[in-house]
């Protein structure tokens, strides 16, 4: 019984990582990640989100008619998302102007919506908590990392903290659109080169 | 009687001596004159950073096709060639690191990752030298005089930084011979059109994409520029606008392989060239616009595919 | 003069795909054939021109006046929902053929960033009624020049031997990638002469 849940918690951090493995939510993956700082927050609050969407959507499932299932979890969803916004906004403007646009894009994460379709609806409350909080962790891993890599190289800190010296000379292409898209791509393939040899095992 | 190995093909029965190696060999000799123009106007720095370009492309797919299993293919000489490349495309004032860093990311992620020579979509070095102006601006455009070394700015920086201005354009044999501001192997224009012609000559590159390309050019140089045809002359010499036209835009690959495609792509190489020369923020153009008609290029070709010979189109047919 | 600020801007200097990162997840999708990408390019240009329309009024006439801006979002979202089913009735009675080829891409515009993204980003800079529309109109060419230009090199590339480890999304973000930095030639077009 315990396996099961600790498996569907991992699932999303590892084996179904969403933006390593499944490919979701690409747009904020690409544009928070020019910095490890705006890629905690983003990660901590679609953590908020992905756990509590996916918790209440499995507590209202038997209440749901199937017909407007899609729009009934935009609302839960949307409401959830405006809840965040809001919060930041408040308590963190600074961080809440530079994640800008990519805040309410929550909502279109494709992955709350896949989550919420794929397993909250049809699970119990329990695992599709612990299914949305384990989905969360695995996308602010996959952030972070994203995040390290272009930050590192494309500024020579971490965190906001200098770590390679005022002689490194960045590659400004990396915080830029390009850099992004080539170290997910590259990053990707790698992924799948490890997994492709972890089959012919 | 004795046994014969027959070989069996259909017709036609042509044969050619061309193979890779050749055509490489002949494009490399072609640069040859505006590869020694460079290091003649810019020191042994220049010949460094060509050397140090041109090594690690060599290496950087040995290493890749050695890890992927696959034949290792530098002795062709495709690599070598991306490497010079990359090399002239460098100001001599550059870090001698970078030309290094641009082969490398060249090779691996423009060539090799899309199955190496043949499959490349984009000009392998026009992308690194993209992706390094990206990187390191100030780097990429540390213009210095030649031989003295004297920082200075290029023609066409001189130009866009607009009038009036104290700093006087070189004179148009200046910028003929090469004796100007610029990257290592695009300043001399006497250089470069030798190659050009003898690589036409050699029926190594088509003559249609560089006509396009520079008729375009000096056409619209002629009517939007300040000075009438001389303008049209102007912005032929100045830039990397020889270099590209001859030696960049003609990659086989990444350029279409129908005729019509090839006057098309060329002209539209011309007309986003002086684009951004004449309205945009950058003051080159020239390798943007052969980058952005590289990713235009599969769909002119798939839209310009001549008739088959013995095609009936079917209006005509009755 | 705005309208063409607009187009250059949606089209080539600020394109929502190699700049703003904006509906990348189905421009990585749908670009790997040309038909495809064309009746995408087309639906996403009819949702986005008219959800800037309707999201103006909702923000305009609903949200502002009744003072709940805060429900932004939710309002937004739903619109975008609807506007995508009318859509699809539309084309199916219209179209029929454009319909079929189109699929289940069809319904999954409601979850493209870009369209959302867009009618928040109109509001924030201040638009009036029609800018709205012109520059969902115009974001949405640059979507559609994007992932044309995408699919031409992708069927083009059916016939290479990319890496296994690297076939499907890594090569397409690469490529995306050498895409967005050939664009940046596009910067600063035309400023001196254009305001908006």
């Amino acid at each position: 019984m315990q396996n099961k849940y600790l498996k569907t918690l991992t699932n999303g951090i590892f084996s179904e990582n969403p933006v390593f493995r499944l490919v979701l939510g690409m747009c904020p993956s690409l544009a928070v990640t020019t910095a490890v700082d705006n890629a905690f927050w983003m990660g901590v609050m679609v953590i908020f989100v992905l756990t509590f969407s996916n918790m209440f959507i499995s507590m209202l499932r038997n209440l749901i008619p199937d017909k407007i299932r899609i729009p009934s979890f935009i609302v839960i969803i949307a409401t959830l998302v405006t809840v965040v916004d809001l919060v930041m906004a408040a308590y963190m403007p600074a961080m809440h102007t530079t994640l800008g646009i990519f805040i309410p894009l929550i909502v279109v994460n494709c992955i709350i919506l896949a989550r919420a379709e794929s397993f909250a609806y049809k699970n119990g409350v329990l695992a599709s908590t612990l299914d949305g909080f384990g989905m969360g962790v695995g996308y602010m891993l996959a952030v972070l990392i994203l995040a390290a890599i272009r930050e590192l190289l494309g500024n020579g800190s971490f965190f906001g903290i200098n770590l390679l010296g005022a002689g490194f000379p960045a590659a400004k292409v990396m915080v830029q659109a390009p850099g992004a898209f080539i170290t997910l791509g590259v990053i990707l393939g790698i992924i799948k080169l490890m997994s492709d040899r972890k089959k012919a095992e | 009687m004795q046994q014969e190995k027959l070989v069996i093909q259909s017709a036609p029965h042509i044969h050619s001596s061309m193979t890779t190696q050749k055509i490489m060999f002949y494009v490399i000799s072609a640069l040859v004159p505006a590869a020694a123009a460079g290091v003649f106007y810019f020191g042994l720095r220049a010949l460094m950073h060509l050397l140090i370009s041109i090594l690690l492309a060599v290496l950087t797919e040995a290493v890749v096709q050695k890890l992927m299993h696959q034949p290792i293919t530098i002795r062709d000489g495709s690599a070598i060639l991306t490497g010079l490349l990359i090399g002239m495309n460098l100001p001599v004032a550059a870090p001698l690191w970078i030309g290094g860093v641009g082969s490398v990311f060249a090779i691996a992620l423009v060539k090799q990752a899309f199955g190496g020579l043949g499959h490349n979509f984009m000009n392998p070095a026009l992308a690194a030298r993209a992706m390094m102006l990206a990187s390191w601006p100030s780097f990429m455009t540390n213009w210095t005089t030649p031989f003295d070394g004297l920082a200075t700015a290029t023609p066409l920086a001189i130009l866009k930084a607009g009038i009036p201005n104290t700093t006087a354009l070189p004179t148009y044999w200046d910028m003929f011979i090469g004796n100007i501001g610029g990257c290592i192997g695009e300043t001399s224009a006497l250089a470069l059109l030798l190659g050009g012609v003898f690589l036409i000559y050699k029926e190594v590159i088509d003559y249609r994409i560089p006509l396009a390309y520079i008729g375009t050019v000096y056409i619209f140089g002629s009517i939007f520029g300040a000075d009438g045809l001389n303008s049209g002359l102007f912005y032929l010499l100045a830039g990397g606008m020889m270099l590209g036209s001859i030696f960049m835009a003609t990659d086989y690959v990444s350029s279409p392989a129908t005729a019509r495609g090839r006057w098309i792509y060329g002209i539209g190489c011309g007309l986003i060239t002086m684009l951004i020369r004449l309205w945009g923020s950058y003051p080159e153009g020239v390798s943007f616009s052969i980058l952005l008609m590289n990713i235009a290029a599969p769909l002119i070709e798939r839209f310009t595919i001549p008739k088959k010979f013995g095609e009936v189109s079917k209006k005509n047919a009755k | 003069m705005g309208i063409i600020s607009l187009l250059i801007a949606g089209i080539l200097v600020n394109n929502y795909i190699f700049v703003k990162f904006l509906g990348v997840c189905s421009f990585l999708g749908c670009s790997d054939q040309l038909d495809t990408a064309v009746g995408m390019g087309i639906a996403v240009t009819f949702v986005m021109t008219a959800a800037s329309a309707v999201t103006w009024l909702v923000q305009h006439y609903i949200l502002n006046v009744f003072n709940i801006g805060y429900m932004q979002t939710v309002t937004f979202i739903l619109v975008v929902a609807a506007l995508v089913q009318f859509v699809e009735m539309v084309i199916k009675k219209v179209s029929p053929t454009l319909y079929r080829a189109l699929g289940v891409y069809l319904p999954l515009i409601t979850t493209n960033c870009a369209v959302l993204g867009c009618a928040v980003l109109n509001i924030q800079q201040d638009y009036n009624f029609f800018f709205s529309m012109v520059s969902g109109f115009s974001y949405a060419l640059g979507y559609f020049l994007a992932i044309v230009l995408m699919a031409g090199v992708r069927e083009k590339l059916a016939f290479s031997s990319i890496p296994n480890s690297l076939k499907g999304f890594p090569i397409t973000l690469i490529i995306t990638g050498l895409m967005a930095v050939s664009f940046y030639g596009f910067q600063g077009l035309f400023q001196e002469f254009l305001t908006l």
